[in-house]
């Protein structure tokens, strides 16, 4: 089972927390803190698997992380699931990410962050791995979206527009 | 009107990175305000700029009854919002969940699909057992909705229902076995995964469903199912032996086949854990050959571990531990490749290959691991008492951060990332050596001490250098293993009689270091290994010419008394051996320089004791004064200090005038700690010990006694039972307890005031506990010495340990020319 997905940039800011078990907020930003200064250390020709330590999800739990530009994306699992397994589905749901965002960047995930705890349930529900197509994840996606979107113009307006220096 | 969307907050984030605080403060205060609106739109867009706070650290369950709003919002962008918010915020406590059961209850049976998602992917995470209980029959109901996405996220959220609420778990399970026939490969892949983790926790329940998913796996091409179908039979194969026959074919025609690298390495972890490579089947490979498949699997690993991709080498050497473990032959070969690994510059790496290394060694190569990995050690910088301690590089861990501020001014902007896929964005601090982690060095301590005991010693060469070594990690461990240092340092000696000439030296030499002492006295680090040392200087000490500064200097350190009771016990009670055992040495050979030497030597004693236990010089330094204050010490070294000081005066007294031989005592003393020699006990002795008939052991020793004004003490509550490994340090209390047993024993049958139950009392309990041990150690068919009369059950004791050590102890073949002592047991009970 996958206990917890994060997402934060190369200084520990965090783009997205999804944790799949129930803890407090002190905790969550403890083990993003911890998690970080683990990954943040580790260059790019080490391996992408860390061992879990005792607050994060106990000995069995593994980190598996990947690092796109200036973030990284981090999936805790325990041993149910399998290591090259995760390394795939976080470059799948990087790629989910890019086709709903066309060349998808830091800023993308700061501005839509709502948008990506959708995407990533239609990934991950549960803790548990739903879809594993990208075709699939990208068709639910746009049809919520098509759902979501009659009432929410006045939030799309407000970014772009402000861009524009249109709304106050 | 003029509300802030979440856009705008998260511009004003990054326009106030400054003072950000303050910023979210008057945020949150606007948040407040605007939950409270009656206008959905704006309550949904307070809601969802606090779920973004929430993310950066702050607190949002003062909001849950606005989230429950917003969740029952009919627009779905809002209901979305508020679902999330939910998912994100709400826990166990969360009251306002009794509110939800309807409204989950009809968004479950909504007309829309992404509806219907969105309650189940709440209510997954949200689900109290209430709500799991209230709400199972509803989304049972939902496995038969026609669109798969729904299906599929129904499969797991009732998964996290029936953890919640396990009274669901019979209905699921049918359920979930129809699901593994979907058409749908994703509620099949959900399905699988739900069994997956039902069957983690209790296989053996879920071994009916094996034939399905044994035909899912040879009929499926979908390499993720398959991935999760071959982990599930790896907890599933070890519970059902015939599992690994059936797999077989299977396993190896995917391990020949595929060209996924998850999927083989899936396979052939499989293969290993479930003993699939244990079955004598042949399998043909590519051209047709036969081969076997373990083989097969330690061939086809090894593309793993010594592949240039450090996640693969990393998942091989998992799998490589497993396989050592099933199939040492197979993998025996690959040493040098594994030492190799002990170098990498990767931690996760290299905590894995000193697992399979320690496993790996043999007598041959024992030797040069271990002098290995002590160098690797010894070189980092972090240690701090390393003799000749190499100017090494800072540890990057401890470089400043980069600059405080959200991003770097040059940031994402336009940077794709998935076509920036590990490319190095930003520089990168120097990596720090993995030797320097705590974490490594621990585990290579432990590697250490396990690959050199283990099978007691099968591999060990040299004890000496053995000892050696250990004393070394004393200093270049680095991280707080003195506890286990301590315990591999004692077994060592007391188990190798040969060694213990060497190890009282290296103890000596532990003892004498100032900086060791130093820093057990400033915050307890090695403070269990010179205690240790301390036990082994005092107890083997007449192996070595005998030394008057053992007692004076080395035993009795200035920083003696911040050690723990324990530890300060064994100090003074190893210089009261120390020096009895110098006494009989000068004894044996008497003169005026002898007397000068025995007088300077025990006043010098006098005076350290007084020195470091009661330095505020109240004492003085008599022997009587020492015996007075230790009472007010804890218990243990108050004991050892009374007793030490009961010898001083002894020898005070019998050497006040010079005499033309030696007094006898002097050459005596030390008889009363080398009675017998302590060997090790196993752990299950003491609890075998038969309780000899009519003796209760939970029933008070005699009557308590209400008036202290008489002489005798009551008798001692009876002992409780020592625990194994603290046996060894006991040996003096235990004597002590026995002779003093007597002497009150004694004392009290012989006093005429001493009334309350005397002769039933005394006559019933001590000569029951006296006989314990003669009772209990019945040796069978084992020629009992026949120690002769009253005294005797020491002698037959002492006689019987001799014998015994004489035993053949282990079943793995011992080093030529040591002999390694075994645990000393009692053997089973006859049946009564």
């Amino acid at each position: 089972m996958i206990k917890a997905v994060l997402i934060f940039n190369q200084l520990g800011k965090p783009r997205l927390i999804k944790f799949y078990e129930q803890i407090g907020t002190a905790a969550q930003q403890e083990i993003l803190r911890e998690i970080h200064s683990l990954v943040a250390k580790r260059p790019d020709t080490q391996c992408n698997f860390l061992e879990g330590t005792r607050s994060i999800g106990g000995a069995g739990a593994r980190i598996v992380y990947r690092h796109y530009a200036t973030l990284y994306f981090v999936f805790v699992a325990d041993q149910s699931e399998s290591d090259l397994g995760m390394l795939d589905l976080i470059q799948l749901f990087v790629e989910a990410l890019d086709r709903s965002f066309e060349n998808v960047c830091e800023l993308d995930l700061i501005f839509h962050f709502d948008e990506i705890h959708h995407i990533l349930s239609e990934v991950v529900s549960a803790g548990m791995v739903i879809e594993t197509s990208l075709a699939e994840i990208g068709s639910a996606v746009d049809e919520a979206k098509r759902l979501a979107k009659p009432d929410s113009d006045h939030s799309r307006l407000g970014l772009h527009s402000l861009r524009r220096g249109f709304v106050q | 009107m003029f509300e802030k969307t979440l856009s705008d907050l998260i511009q004003g984030l990054r326009a106030n990175k400054r003072n950000e605080a303050e910023y979210i403060q008057r945020s949150l205060e606007e948040i407040q305000r605007e939950v409270q609106q009656s206008d959905m739109r704006c309550k949904s867009a307070a809601v969802d700029k606090l779920n973004y706070l929430h993310m950066l650290g702050y607190d949002m369950n003062w909001a849950s009854f606005n989230v429950v709003e917003v969740m029952a919002s009919p627009r779905f962008g809002e209901k979305r919002t508020g679902y999330l918010a939910a998912a994100q915020s709400f826990n166990q406590e969360t009251d306002v969940l009794m509110l939800v059961t309807n409204l989950i209850r009809k968004d479950l049976a909504a007309p829309s699909a992404m509806e219907v998602g969105l309650a189940l992917d709440g209510l997954a995470q949200t689900a109290t057992a209430e709500l799991a209980a209230d709400l199972f029959d509803d989304v049972l109901a939902v496995l038969g909705h026609p669109r798969a996405c729904v299906r599929k996220k129904a499969v797991v959220c009732l998964y996290r229902l029936v953890q919640r609420h396990p009274e669901g778990l019979p209905a699921l399970v049918p359920q979930l076995k129809e699901r593994l026939d979907d058409p749908d490969p994703s509620v099949v892949s959900a399905a699988v995964g739900v069994v997956c983790e039902l069957a983690r926790t209790d296989p053996r329940s879920y071994l009916p469903l094996a034939p399905k998913l044994y035909h899912l796996l040879t009929t499926l091409t979908n390499n993720w199912i398959l991935i999760k179908i071959v982990n599930l039979f790896a907890a599933l194969a070890p519970i059902e032996p015939r599992l690994a026959r059936k797999l077989h074919g299977p396993l190896s025609r995917l391990v020949t086949t595929t060209s996924a690298m998850s999927l083989l390495y899936e396979c052939i972890h499989t293969a290993v854990v479930g003993d699939v490579i244990g079955v004598p089947l042949p399998v043909p490979d590519a051209i047709g050959r036969e081969t076997d498949f373990a083989e097969l699997c330690a061939q086809k690993l090894e593309v793993f571990y010594q592949s240039r991709d450090h996640n693969l080498r990393y998942v091989g050497l998992v799998t490589l531990a497993r396989l050592q473990a099933r199939r040492p032959d197979l993998v025996a070969g690959q040493y040098a490749t594994v030492l190799a690994c002990l170098d990498d510059p990767d931690l996760s790496i290299r905590m894995r290959a000193i697992e399979v290394v320690a496993a790996m060694t043999t007598r041959k190569t024992l030797v040069g691991t271990v002098n290995h990995i002590v160098a690797q050690l010894a070189r980092s910088s972090t240690v701090a008492l390393h003799p000749a301690g190499p100017a090494a590089l800072m540890a990057a861990g401890s470089a400043p951060a980069a600059a405080e501020g959200d991003l770097p001014q040059t940031d994402a902007h336009g940077t794709s990332l998935v076509s920036a896929q590990g490319a190095i964005a930003a520089p990168k601090r120097d990596c720090a050596d993995p030797a320097d982690s705590p974490e490594y060095r621990l585990a290579a301590v432990e590697a250490i001490a396990g690959m050199c005991s283990r099978e007691s010693y099968g591999n060990m060469v040299d004890f000496e250098w053995y000892v050696a070594t250990l004393a070394d990690l004393v200093y270049v461990a680095g991280v707080d293993v003195d506890r286990l240092l301590s315990e591999r340092l004692l077994d060592v000696t007391v188990r190798v009689r040969q060694v213990r000439r060497f190890s009282v030296a290296v103890a000596r030499r532990l003892l004498a270091d100032a900086r060791l002492a130093g820093r057990a006295a400033a915050d307890g680090a090695n403070a269990a290994t010179l205690a240790t040392a301390a036990y082994i200087l005092g107890e083997y000490c007449p192996l070595l010419p005998a030394e008057p500064d053992d007692a004076t200097l080395l035993l009795l350190p200035p920083g003696l008394a911040s050690l723990s009771d324990d530890q300060q016990a064994v100090f003074v009670q190893a210089a009261a051996k120390a020096y009895t055992n110098w006494l009989r040495d000068v004894a044996g050979d008497w003169s005026a320089d002898a007397w000068e030497a025995v007088r300077s030597v025990t006043a010098s004693i006098q005076r350290t004791l007084a020195q470091i236990f009661f330095p505020d010089g109240a004492a003085g330094t008599s022997g009587d004064a020492v015996a007075r204050l230790a009472a007010g010490l804890p218990l243990q070294a108050g004991c050892r200090l009374r007793q030490l000081a009961e010898i001083i005066k002894t020898v005070s007294v019998a050497t006040s005038n010079l005499g033309d031989a030696a007094p006898p005592v002097c050459a005596e003393l030390h008889a009363l700690f080398t009675m017998y020699e302590l060997n090790p006990v196993s752990a299950a002795a003491q609890g075998k010990v038969p309780v000899p008939e009519g003796l209760d052991l939970d029933a008070p020793i005699g009557d308590p006694i209400p008036d202290t004004s008489h002489k005798v003490l009551p008798p001692p509550p009876p002992p409780p039972p020592p625990a194994a490994a603290a046996q060894l340090h006991q040996r003096g209390s235990r004597h002590d307890r026995g002779s003093g047993d007597r002497a009150a024993h004694r004392a009290r049958e012989n006093d005429p005031f001493y009334l309350g139950g005397a002769a039933h009392g005394a006559a019933r309990e001590l000569p029951d506990v006296d006989d314990i041990p003669v009772m209990a150690l019945d040796l069978g068919d084992k020629p009992r010495s026949s120690g002769g009369g009253g005294g005797g059950s020491k002698k037959a004791k002492k006689a019987k340990k001799k014998h015994r050590r004489d035993r053949p102890r282990t079943p793995s073949p011992p080093p030529p020319a040591v002999d390694i002592a075994g645990d000393e047991d009692v053997p089973e009970a006859p049946p009564a």
